[in-house]
């Protein structure tokens, strides 16, 4: 029965890290992001509809008319 | 854009208590027109807007300017994209105290929709500046309602938040500069080009696929996207010795004005 405990207790530390890991491992695959909006009428009807703030941000996709960048 | 704020963890937390906007600026007149009311000093509408707002999005909870640094101090300029640790801390606090007062309907009636995208042009563009794959929903009216509805739940998921844009188009004609299609009707996975004016299918997913193999493939999909490795500078100089060119719908205006209201002035 202590064998039988001890296995079981090795299987569930294995899993655990085997979660672990895979989580960081996603995490560092796909760092999190905001999800953003892409449009002020789109984003103002959510924020209506779920009564939640709004944060804002506004750029031109382009750096001296070179599009492609922030 | 100042990324050092908006790639922050804490802020990244917060930012789920938030409706998330970002707004491509000189691409569209009533946008424009949107954000004078939020941040235009002398009325003139620069390249750059933030602010944290009411849920009407008629009232900013803090000082708005040309970045967060306006309303939580740090540096501000061009090409800033590193800040003090406890300037970052200070929005993400603030963001936090703001979402205690504005928590939100319990229940709030309807879906969440895509974060949708204005047009596949913009669309491109944006996917490049991200480097991120761009989701195309593409059908006729009723396809793509069908679409979004096995979608949506998918896009504001754990696995999928934030890994790729979203734009709707319903005629084929609107792939111009978009290699690879063959469908009339799909979730159309783009790879955009770095410079954002062009882009080719990475795949075609059928928009008659059930709700596990729409997942499964766009997974998929989003795993093969390379983004570009360039640099800022890098891209910027091969960008215009290659005669890659953007011109806003708008006319730019950024600059104008500016020297008359710093961020350490009141308006």
């Amino acid at each position: 029965m202590g064998r039988l405990y001890g296995y079981m207790k090795w299987k569930l530390v294995g899993l655990g890290v085997l979660i672990v890991t895979g989580g960081l491992a996603a995490a560092e695959v796909h760092p999190e992001k905001i999800a953003w909006f892409g449009t002020w009428k789109g984003g103002l009807a959510e924020a209506q509809r779920t009564g939640k703030p709004i944060l804002l941000v506004s750029a031109a996709p382009q750096c001296h008319n070179v599009p492609g960048v922030w | 854009m100042d990324r050092s704020f908006l790639a922050d963890k804490d802020v990244i937390a917060a930012s789920k208590k938030f409706v998330c906007i970002r707004l491509a600026t000189y691409e569209d007149a009533r946008e424009n027109e949107v954000l004078k009311g939020v941040f235009a000093p002398g009325g003139v509408l620069q390249n750059t807007v933030f602010s944290l707002m009411s849920p009407d999005g008629r009232t900013s909870l803090v000082r708005a300017g040309r970045s967060p640094a306006w309303a939580f101090g740090g540096q501000v300029g061009r090409g800033i994209h590193q800040q003090p640790p406890e300037v970052i801390r200070k929005m993400a606090q603030t963001m936090e105290a703001i979402a205690l007062a504005y928590p939100g309907k319990d229940q709030p009636v309807g879906r969440v929709p895509l974060p949708y995208l204005a047009d596949l042009r913009l669309a491109l563009n944006v996917a490049a500046a991200d480097r991120l794959p761009l989701v195309a929903v593409f059908g006729n009216a009723a396809q793509r309602k069908q679409m979004e509805q096995q979608l949506e739940p998918l896009a504001w998921s754990d696995e999928f938040l934030g890994r790729a844009l979203y734009v709707p188009v319903n005629q084929p004609e609107d792939f111009k500069a978009i290699t690879g299609l063959k469908s009339q009707a799909a979730y159309v996975v783009i790879q955009p080009d770095i410079f954002g004016l062009k882009g080719r299918v990475i795949q075609e997913i059928s928009f008659k696929v059930t709700a596990a193999q729409l997942k499964h493939s766009l997974a998929e999909a989003l795993g093969r996207h390379q983004p570009s490795t360039l640099t800022y500078e890098q891209h910027r100089r091969q960008g215009a010795a290659a005669g890659q060119r953007w011109e806003s719908k708008t006319p730019n205006t950024d600059g104008i004005g500016r020297s008359r209201f710093g961020p350490g002035l009141r308006r």
